[in-house]
């Protein structure tokens, strides 16, 4: 070949030998100690696993149970996804520490769907037909989890999941979803956050709502599509609230004065923004900047690190299921799961390590996978769908009871949060909020 | 309302300038070099994720990051053109090798700083929602900050395009660059360096983000949306264009946002960018006829 | 028999041939997933082949695939998933509607002078993101509230869900290549070669440039549309984000730039050796490391086959045959990985590090019209040769 060819593939090749090491050296975060497949084909795959000295100790001569799923560690979903690894890593482990499965060890097999429903569609599709896992554990995120349940119900799957917004939509028998919201969220949900604020002794008389176009806030918003139920809007009007602003926004907006000026100039009593992410942080830097404080606001799904460092987070309300404080920490199970994960999100380099709503809910679908197949003593999935919906079970966020009637959903479990002293604290309804605290408006 | 529209425009004017410094860098090495750098993105984010590590390890003022940034974004750049020089690729290639390395500097970074949202504390960075008044209308610091630098580096690489020698090597290359080489250009040399220099715009904008913004991997993401419009708008290696082009799509997507509702601001900015390359293809601000 | 002729044949032999997969999958019972990968696969080859036929051929840069996607994903959302329209019905519509997008782009975009590559490129990008927009903005195809797919029927007569797919995809894909072989062979397709060299000389020739080119947008437009149709089942939950994103459009220019834009046969050499690659990568469960790899890898190949892998195969296709068929038989009879996809994927990567070895032939040669197509080429070629 002529030279220029050769020094191209030399060069080639020398970047391929730098990106294997770069790829070698920054590989000391997936862990390889975890005990290897050997299937009839003889050859082994070393599986991203979770275990430490403790499992291969006491479980080295079961077969591991694989329990496959898949997490959208990349992508615009990631940053959640990160905290959903970690607590499926620390149940996992804390399950095989505590003899496993069955008297199995566990192993969960997770891996990136980028964020993609269709891949995610593949990727459980590929778990449980060509690498034959024993059981599944859903995916982060509405779009993948519905892609990945039509191929449970095609296999017949049980299907726990955590982070469906749009419950209305699930029909499949043996789906089991631990996003606590039930079947009305479009009702329950505001008008929850409503009822906090009466609580509060001082209800707003008008109230702006800035939404984000993202199907599970919309939903929130204004009820299913093609429905008229109505949402958080309707039910705001519904309390003879004047309703001044309803400004509805595209994902990933980034210039949020415009916004920010609408609403500063309503001035409202109250902002309900049904915001994912970082956009909470967004709207209070912008209205910050231009010298306006809100007076009231809620925030639907913000990531909960972030918002408490951002401008007048004082006093802003959003929904939760579990706050590492009490009465959550009375439970001392609880207490040393939240405080374990900490450790663990620590030493994944997470930002924010408090266990609290993405992570519990997280838990939650560990234990009722969990509960399932202890609970009817086998793998078999309709077994273990038959007792998941004809059993209560319990969990760190109390007893749930798969009602097929709703869809398997069972009610509306979340409660009303708040920062107060510069940190997330349950204060509605009164029998789950933090002793001594109420909702401040 | 007209409140709200004179803070909207004001906003969308200033937010404008950090989208040209955004995307001057990419439209600089496409322009003048043939170049489809995708790694502009990930230098952006680098820039951005450098400074939050510098502020908040150091706990110092995040505008130092620059001092770090600015010569290791030039670094980064003089080193990506030497390969592709070395290499020879046409454009079609340096996309795909672009988006090679894209994947690999978004592995790097989510292995570092994982993929959780990341900012700056405001004990450290005190720019977030810093504003002054002048009249009615606020002026968010951060952004008067970006708008500053998309003047300067538009200014100044106008003046150096066509003042210095430079400069004119960067034409002549662009024109014809075996004529170029016959003057006695040494090709190699002065594409390296404004590939350096291109990257260095781009590090520079991540710098302003992570002042206001927080961070995760993804957010790269969203910047298609905004650095390809201005590119267009401002034309194929056209600093000043850049900024004009930031300008308008920002103004334009603020007023918009403010008429007829956030959603419709996407759509306005692409359908102006549709009529200008429909009637303007070279981009609004390059002279018909010039490269 | 003319080599047409032949082609043909093979053509109707390969379309036979794969027909009989499903079966033989469950007759066998092999993993599912197995026809869940070859129909991913064919999503890939039919957009990357389609891709091609513009760009490849006729050398106007597209950036815009998603946007023709889009319309496809969005066509049988909207119809078959919301309105209640049978499948098969909206089917042919998605297709249609993203052609005529394609066709509308290029009454406009085609007649203007000034229209330089990537004035053409950024173009087609900013028409993806206007469709975007628009899918934002009416509800009445998204408006944000994404679209379930999940509980559209299907008729009875493609079988379960998974064999459905396969033979959707599988006809789309088949008919994608199909046209692009049949182009390529075609007046039009030297048309388009002739554009693409030089397209005032070609203009001049009196090559009717203008219907060129528009078939050749169109026909991409069509099936990269259709195929998007059908690719909205796989996604169950239709967001605009997850369908307007930069994925397809990039994949596309990746697989067709390492297959080879030069002949028909590339972007589905192309398609095939990466969609197995980040599938097999991904499968092997190494999450960063994956990322990294890929990402060395596509560098590493463009630079290795600047005139792409198929072409190399091509070159020397006794190799390529004989290496392939060796690896493949060892590894499914030796049982040396776990899956029948393993073996293709450790198959495939010999070959391909066999085909990679230093050549004399000339790509002039294969490419079988009588000379290189460019003077870059001609280089190449000359340069192979030494």
């Amino acid at each position: 070949m002529g030279r220029s060819q050769r020094r191209h593939l030399l060069i080639g090749a020398l970047f391929l030998a730098l990106a294997l090491v770069a790829a070698a050296c920054g590989d000391d975060t997936t862990e390889t100690t975890a005990p290897t497949t050997t299937t009839a084909g003889g050859s082994s795959e070393t599986t991203t696993a979770t275990t430490t000295a403790t499992t291969t100790a006491t479980t080295v001569n079961e077969e591991p149970i694989v329990v496959g799923g898949s997490l959208a560690l990349t992508g615009f979903l990631g940053p959640t996804a990160a905290i959903h690894k970690v607590a499926g890593d620390l149940f996992v482990e804390q399950l095989n520490a505590a003899g496993g499965l069955l008297g199995r060890p566990v192993t969960w097999d997770v891996r990136d769907d980028e964020s993609a429903s269709d891949q995610a569609a593949a990727l459980y599709e590929r778990l449980i037909s060509e690498e034959g896992v024993d059981l599944i554990m859903g995916p982060y995120g509405t779009g993948a989890i519905t892609a990945a349940m039509a191929v449970a119900e095609r296999e017949g799957f049980v299907f726990p999941h955590h982070t469906a917004s749009l419950t209305y939509a699930y029909t499949y028998a043996c789906h089991f979803p631990t996003w606590p919201t039930g079947v009305e969220t479009n009702i329950t949900n505001p008008n929850q956050v409503y009822d906090a604020l009466e609580a509060s002794g001082n209800p707003p008389e008008t109230i702006a709502f800035v939404l984000s176009e993202f199907p599970g806030t919309q939903y929130i918003g204004y009820g299913p599509p093609n429905s008229d139920a109505g949402g958080a809007v309707s039910e705001a009007e519904k309390r003879g609230w004047d309703v001044v602003a309803e400004i509805n926004y595209p994902l990933g907006t980034s210039d949020w004065a415009p916004i920010a000026a609408q609403v500063a100039q309503e001035d409202p009593d109250f902002i309900y923004m049904g915001a994912i992410g970082v956009d909470a942080n967004g709207l209070l830097a912008a209205l910050d900047a231009i010298g306006y404080a809100p007076r009231g606001h809620f925030y639907q799904w913000p990531a909960p690190g972030p918002l408490l460092g951002a401008p007048n987070a004082e006093g802003a309300f959003s929904v939760s299921t579990f706050e590492p404080h009490p009465p959550f920490t009375d439970d001392p199970n609880a207490a040393a799961i939240a405080q374990a994960f900490s450790d663990a999100a620590s030493a994944a380099g997470l930002p924010y390590t408090l266990f609290e709503a993405q992570a519990s809910v997280s838990w939650v679908a560990w234990e009722v996978l969990v509960a399932g197949v202890e609970g009817s003593g086998s793998l078999e999935h309709d077994e273990i769908c038959d007792y998941l919906i004809n059993n209560p079970i319990d969990t760190i966020l109390g007893t749930i009871d798969f009602d097929p009637a709703q869809q398997n959903y069972y009610g509306d479990l979340s409660m009303i949060k708040q920062i107060q002293d510069g940190e997330w604290t349950v204060v509605f309804p009164p029998d789950s909020a933090k002793p001594g605290t109420a909702p401040n408006l | 309302m007209s409140d709200v529209l004179n803070q909207a425009i004001v906003s969308g004017l200033l937010i404008g300038g950090l989208y040209a410094v955004m995307s001057v860098g990419i439209s600089l090495t496409w322009g003048a070099l043939r170049i489809i750098n995708l790694a502009h993105f990930s230098f952006i984010l680098l820039g951005a994720y450098a400074t939050y590590q510098i502020s908040t390890s150091l706990e110092i003022d995040p505008l130092f990051a620059l001092l770090v940034v600015i010569p290791a974004g030039f670094l980064a750049g003089a080193i990506m053109q030497i390969f592709f020089e070395l290499t020879k690729v046409d454009e079609f290639q340096s996309l795909i090798i672009s988006f090679g390395s894209v994947i690999i500097l978004q592995s790097i970074i989510r292995t570092i700083w994982t993929a959780d949202f990341r900012r700056i504390d405001r004990d450290i960075n005190p720019y977030e929602s810093m504003s002054f008044f002048v009249g009615d209308v606020a002026i968010q610091v951060p952004l008067l900050l970006a708008f500053g630098a998309a003047v300067g580096i538009a200014l100044g690489t106008s003046l150096l395009l066509s003042r210095s020698y430079f400069g004119k090597a960067v034409r002549a290359i662009v024109d014809d660059p075996q004529i170029a080489r016959a003057y006695g250009i040494d090709n190699r040399r002065v594409a390296v360096v404004l590939s350096g220099l291109a990257t260095a715009f781009s590090a520079t904008a991540g710098v302003f983000i992570a002042t206001f913004q927080s961070l995760s991997p993804s957010i790269s993401l969203g910047w298609f949306g905004i650095v390809f419009p201005v590119v267009i708008l401002g034309g194929l290696g056209n600093a000043v264009g850049a900024l004009g082009a930031g300008v308008i799509v920002g103004v334009a997507a603020g007023v918009a946002s403010v008429q007829w509702g956030p959603l419709s601001a996407s759509l306005v900015t692409f359908l102006i960018l549709i009529a200008a390359l429909l009637f303007r293809p070279q981009g609004l601000f390059t002279r018909q006829g010039s490269s | 028999m003319t080599r047409r002729t032949k082609a043909l044949a093979g053509f109707a032999v390969a379309a036979i041939v794969i027909n009989l997969v499903p079966a033989l999958a469950e007759a066998l019972d092999t993993p599912g997933f197995y026809i869940t990968f070859m129909f991913t696969a064919f999503f890939w080859i039919s957009q990357a082949v389609s891709w091609n036929i513009l760009t490849g051929y006729s050398g106007y840069f597209s950036f815009g695939q998603g946007a023709w996607f889009g319309v496809g994903v969005y066509t049988t959302g909207v119809l078959a998933a919301k309105e209640g329209w049978p499948f098969l019905v909206a089917l042919p519509i998605a297709g249609a509607l993203a052609a005529a997008f394609g066709l509308g782009l290029g009454l406009v975009v085609f007649r203007l002078r000034k229209l330089s590559g990537e004035i053409f490129a950024l173009t087609t990008l900013a028409v993806a993101f206007v469709l975007a927009s628009v899918a934002r903005l009416y509800s009445f195809i998204d408006g944000g509230r994404g679209i379930f797919m999940t509980g559209t029927p299907l008729p009875e007569f493609l079988g379960d869900f998974r064999t459905a797919m396969f033979r959707m995809t599988f006809v789309v894909a088949f008919l994608t290549v199909l046209a692009a072989y049949l182009l390529y062979e075609s007046r039009v397709g030297w048309g388009l070669f002739a554009i693409r060299d030089d397209e005032q000389v070609a203009h001049g020739l009196g090559v009717p440039t203008f219907r060129y080119k528009m078939v050749a947008l169109g026909t991409n437009a069509f099936f990269s549309g259709l195929m998007g149709g059908v690719w909205a089942l796989q996604i169950g939950f239709v967001t605009v984000d997850d369908v307007f994103n930069i994925r397809v459009p990039l994949f596309v220019i990746l697989m067709s730039v390492l297959g080879g834009m030069k002949h028909w046969m590339g972007p589905v050499v192309g398609a095939v050796i990466i969609y197995t690659l980040t599938d097999r990568l991904n499968s092997a469960g190494l999450e960063d490391v994956n990322q990294i790899i890929i990402g060395g890898l596509l560098i590493f190949l463009v630079l290795a086959v600047r005139e792409g892998i198929y072409l190399r195969m091509r070159m020397r296709w006794i190799l390529t045959l004989t290496v392939f068929g060796t690896a493949m038989a060892v590894w499914t009879f030796a049982d040396l990985a776990t899956s029948l996809i393993w073996d293709f994927a450790y198959a495939s990567l010999i070959t391909l590090l066999a085909v990679l070895l230093p050549t004399r032939q000339s790509v002039a040669r294969v490419l079988r019209r009588g000379g290189p197509a460019t003077p870059v080429e001609a280089s190449a070629a000359e340069r192979a040769s030494t």
